[in-house]
């Protein structure tokens, strides 16, 4: 839970999926935070308002300064 | 020549049109006064009322800072004093939002704003001299309630800016006179209507439009004079005359869990209700539909003074209480006792309530509806039936009616209605007039249905609802419009309808038919728990403990998670880890209702003589990893008794290149699919192709993952490899299994093979590490038989179906529900195939195919993804499926043997089947429900005269003999004392 990997998993994991979404960890390289979207987060409009307020919530409980990289994967029947 | 298309660059006369009614919109309000004191405080909700709060203290909002979390709750207050200018005027509250807040004034809950409305009346609920505290509970969701309203999908989001709140005054003139275009614009652009009075109207909204100054700086002027001129011209010209008889029915569908956990349908339920109850103070001729006594038990228990609102509105009129169900269920895999218990706890709750029963089933969303359903209503005081989907999402075939009667699988009727159009409208000119133009029944059926109320996610009618329906009879082009109610438009209608027609036979929904196997768990722990509840009932009564109050509880929870977006899986991650939960915890109380024994009791009432596993530490078979034996139980109808492994030794079977056993000569290949199945008894082959193959095959039907599978699904098979072939695993006296082990790229399948030394059956276990995106796996089994006619079980019966593909009626049906079995047979002969949770079948001339996972990722990525263990039996049999008892071989299959020391007074009912035995609601009797399963007629003789009874447990009769026919159910109450 004190791991970036673990705050994702364990903290946002479970509020994303409340909304139909989905977070993955892939990486935490020099502090860019690499996370796959699923689900509806996959194709929001407006990822990037929750993207910082991940960076926020993980500087607030974690006291780290990341950056996230955000990967979408849009299901094939969105991906337009 | 070389054609080059035009574009236009100027505008049409119509979309300057269009251009300054979106100004008119910005004169709606005459003044608005910012709340710049707002406080905010974030959440997410963890229960029905438990919030888990994320910081200490609340903080102060503003017009432009972010609010809302995914899946988060906020708490919003502020003090108000209204500005002495504003004092004594009729004001209201604004709030532009993507979220769904209820908003409380001094400690009263005043309504609601939300995606489909942004402001609310304070002045009736409010003194405006004194200080105002604001109290709003907001809840914010990336799907908005309707997917189709578009002003609601482009705000969906889980960050939110916020763009102020305010106290506000309407200028009812510019109002009106947006309401007015707003009706008449849909008309013009709809070719619904007339091209004639469609040219019409673009000319005179131009010219209405003229008289109204939006370049005066001292303000907006003309809008009386255009209000006058629409009057005199549009409204007062009565040359185009439309045609058709309308019921306008407002309503709000609610799913208790979807793109939201149930716990947030609490509050979903509170919004969509108080925003009803103020239209109704607003609008005195306002009625509104309201489903799901479970709803409504939420609101009682947890918003009361709301409630007590709503009481008052049910007394006058207002408020309808629909739909006799619990909730509103799935309505092909619950089985009948749920159903019926759906009925039962549904009216019983409007009973206490409100006085009263409903006497209709209102389920607009459910995805089909089981042959079994229309005895079930008619018995639990239901003559009307309404359901939406068969008349807008079939894909292959039109639903013949709108208006009709449903016959049942006995012959039982109700008056049903299928909606031409669909459940979630906003009353627009061009959705009725769609709706008349789609109503099949014009020349019998009465009135059309239309609903009308913004749904799925509750929310309901708004005020411009109503105020267009109040101008549609200024209209000469609209059908003639009936502001009703539900059981006013049914009565009215189809009571005593003689020019009705019959629909005899299922309401097969031709979509959503993957909603018989998405989330396969749910299905199977659904399926167990309704026989534990069944034997938790018998053994209470037997053991004369009163367990009806938990029992129903339990119960409860159960049918709630039948909805309809529960049990067929078409909803996010977090309600699966909830029904699970529930599922879990019903598991553990009913264990320990049922208790144990030194003996066995057989709960069926009739003679268990199945070979049946019973666990044992000591067992020398294994079955979904636990020990036991393999017994034929002998235990006669509702009595104990001790068992005892057989001591036959392993030499009944012979494994060579063939393998022999008592019934069979069984050739095997190395995936645990059959070359061939000699039947030494009947003397003849069973297997005419792929036999027991499992098939795994691309299932890519698009945004509806969860609910669909593709005609054409079984165009891409997906490559199996056998990664350890088939070997014997196991043997003792009774059973042999062999084992195989198959492989895709990214799952394990094993199957265990069971061939009996005393049984015809051959069970087939699955243990499955399932790691597949967009898959269907099936198994299929090419039986050397010759039928158009494949049976399937009900749960209440068994229903025929077809093995052809001659219409496109049995074309559409590639995919249907069964419940434990379906079969096919000759006259002398045939293949049953018996399961314990599976309801997806396929039929195609000689072959079954049972649907056994699929691995969606809409609504939820992980959907059925992880390890998965079931069975099922092939049960190749002589004669028909009903000489050879496979009904009741697929009852002991599906019915664990339990502990218990208690006998039985009461006879065996032989040949119906024991559906239910229990306390009744009022605890003055026992009641006893009974099955007709075979499809014969006849009678029972006892000794003492019972109570005839409904299924809501009221006396109709009594007799001593009780006289059956095909596929009835029947409900008798006998004296708590008294054996029959």
């Amino acid at each position: 839970m004190n791991t970036v990997q673990g705050y994702v998993e364990n903290v946002l994991q479970p509020k994303l999926q409340g909304d139909g979404g989905w977070i993955e960890f892939v990486s935490l390289d020099n502090g860019i935070l690499t996370v796959i979207f699923r689900g509806e987060c996959s194709k929001c409009l407006i990822l990037n308002r929750c993207t910082e307020w991940i960076e926020s919530e993980i500087k607030k409980d974690l006291g780290k300064t990341v950056k996230v990289n955000a990967i979408r994967k849009k299901p094939y029947f969105q991906d337009v | 020549m070389a054609h080059i298309k035009v574009v236009r660059r100027s505008m049409r006369p119509e979309e300057w049109t269009d251009l300054r009614f979106g100004w008119l919109k910005r004169y709606i309000y005459s003044s608005k006064w910012e709340i710049e004191n707002l406080m905010i405080r974030d959440a997410r909700q963890v229960s029905e009322m438990e919030f888990e709060y994320y910081s200490e203290d609340y903080r102060p909002l503003k017009k432009g800072d972010m609010y809302f979390t995914p899946d988060g709750t906020a708490f919003i207050k502020a003090d108000v004093d209204i500005p002495k200018e504003l004092q004594g005027k009729e004001l209201w509250f604004s709030l532009k939002t993507a979220a769904e807040i209820c908003v409380k004034v001094n400690g009263k809950y005043i309504g609601g704003v939300d995606p489909n409305r942004e402001r609310m009346l304070l002045s009736p609920y409010i003194n405006d001299k004194e200080t105002l505290h604001f109290d709003m509970m907001g809840y914010n969701r990336s799907k908005p309630d309707d997917e189709r309203n578009p002003e609601s999908l482009s705000v969906r989001g889980c960050r939110q800016i916020f763009e102020g709140a305010y106290i506000c005054t309407v200028n009812h003139q510019v109002q009106d006179l947006v309401w007015d275009f707003e009706l008449l614009l849909d008309i013009a652009k709809s070719d619904l209507f007339s091209e004639d009075y469609r040219a019409f109207l673009n000319k005179e909204l131009s010219n209405a439009m003229d008289f109204i100054d939006f370049e005066d700086e001292s303000g907006l002027t003309g809008v009386e004079n255009a209000q006058k001129y629409l009057n005199e011209i549009v409204f007062a010209n009565d040359n185009y005359k439309g045609n058709g008889d309308v019921a306008l029915i407002a309503h709000s569908h609610l799913d208790i869990a979807y793109y939201w956990r149930r716990i947030h349908a609490v509050q979903k339920n509170l919004r969509t209700v108080l925003i009803q109850l103020r239209l109704m103070d607003r609008y005195p001729d306002f009625k509104y539909t309201h489903t799901q006594p479970y709803v409504y038990e939420t609101l009682e228990k947890y918003y009361p003074e709301v409630f007590e609102e709503l009481k008052e509105k049910v007394a006058n009129g207002q408020f309808e209480p629909v739909g006799a169900m619990y909730v509103e269920p799935d309505c092909n895999i619950p089985c009948a006792e749920s159903l019926i218990r759906q009925c039962l706890y549904g009216q019983n709750t409007y009973q206490r309530m409100f006085g009263k029963r409903v006497n209709n089933a209102w389920l607009p969303d459910v995805f089909g509806n089981s042959w079994i359903l229309p005895q079930i209503l008619k018995k639990s005081g239901v003559d009307y039936f309404v359901s939406n989907k068969m008349s807008t999402w079939n894909d292959t075939n039109r639903f013949p009616h709108n208006n009709f009667i449903w016959r049942g699988i006995d012959g039982s009727e109700v008056y049903a209605c299928v909606p031409p159009t669909h459940f979630i409208t906003w009353n627009m000119p061009s959705q009725i007039q769609e709706n008349w133009d789609a109503y099949i029944d014009k020349d019998s059926g009465g009135q059309t249905m239309n609903m009308f109320g913004y749904g799925d996610g509750g929310s309901g009618c708004t005020e411009e609802m109503i105020e267009l329906m109040h101008r549609f009879d200024k209209l000469s082009v609209m059908p003639k419009c009936t502001h009703t109610g539900g059981a006013e438009f049914l009565e009215k209608n189809l009571k005593y309808n003689e020019n009705l027609e019959v629909w005899d036979g299922e309401l097969y929904l031709e979509m959503h038919r993957g909603t018989f196997t998405t989330k396969s768990n749910l299905k199977a722990a659904n399926r167990a728990l309704e026989f534990k509840l069944r034997n938790a009932e018998i053994i209470s009564v037997l053991k004369g403990e009163d367990n009806t109050e938990r029992i129903t509880r339990l119960y409860k929870k159960l049918l709630i998670n039948q909805f309809h977006d529960i049990l067929p899986g078409s909803h996010i991650h977090p309600v699966y880890e909830d029904a699970m939960a529930d599922y879990a915890e019903i598991d553990k109380e009913l264990d320990e209702i049922i208790g144990t024994g030194s003996k066995y009791f057989n709960t069926l009432n009739f003679e268990r003589n199945a070979l049946t596993f019973v666990k044992s530490e000591n067992g020398t078979s294994t079955r979904h990893f636990e020990k036991g034996n393999w017994i034929i139980p002998s235990i006669p109808a509702l009595s104990c008794a001790n068992l005892r492994k057989s001591a036959f030794n392993a030499e009944w079977i012979e494994i060579g290149e063939k393998i022999e056993t008592p019934f069979y000569s069984v050739q095997l290949n190395p995936d645990g699919s059959f070359a061939s199945l000699y039947d030494k008894e009947l003397s003849r082959e069973w297997v005419s192709g792929d036999f027991n193959k499992l098939k795994i095959y691309t299932d890519c039907p698009g945004n509806y993952d969860a609910w669909d599978i593709l005609p054409n699904y079984k165009d891409k098979e997906i490559e199996l490899t056998v990664s350890s072939e088939l070997s014997l695993l196991e043997l003792d006296g009774e059973c042999a299994s062999f084992v195989s082990t198959l492989k895709t790229e990214k799952s394990t399948w094993t199957r265990i093979i069971r061939l009996f030394r005393r049984s015809r059956g051959i069970e087939v276990e699955n243990i499955v590490d399932w790691n597949e995106k967009h898959r269907l796996a099936k198994a299929e089994f090419a039986c050397n038989v010759l039928s158009r006619k494949a049976l399937c079980d009900t749960s209440a019966g068994f229903i025929e179906r077809d093995t052809h593909k001659n219409t496109s009626w049995q074309q559409a049906r590639f995919e249907v529900c069964h419940h434990k079995w379906c079969d096919m047979s000759e006259t002398d002969g045939g293949v049953a195939i018996i399961n314990e949770g599976k309801y997806g079948v396929g039929f195609d001339k000689n072959v079954i195919s049972l649907s056994l996972l699929r691995a969606t990722i809409r609504p939820d990525v992980t959907s059925d993804m992880g390890n998965h263990d079931f069975c099922y039996m092939i049960m190749p049999h002589s004669k028909g499926a009903v000489e050879a008892y496979i009904n009741r071989l697929a009852l002991q299959y599906n019915n664990e043997l339990i502990k218990a020391d208690v006998e039985c007074p009461l006879p065996d009912f032989s040949p119906l089947y024991l559906q239910a035995l229990k306390f009744s609601e009022n605890g003055k009797m026992i009641v006893v429900r009974l099955s007709e399963q075979n499809g014969t007629r006849g009678q029972i003789k006892l000794d003492k005269p019972v109570k005839l009874l409904n299924m809501l447990e009221d006396e109709e009769g009594e007799a001593s003999v009780i006289e059956y026919k095909p596929f009835e159910i029947i409900t008798i109450g006998i004296d708590k004392n008294g054996a029959v």
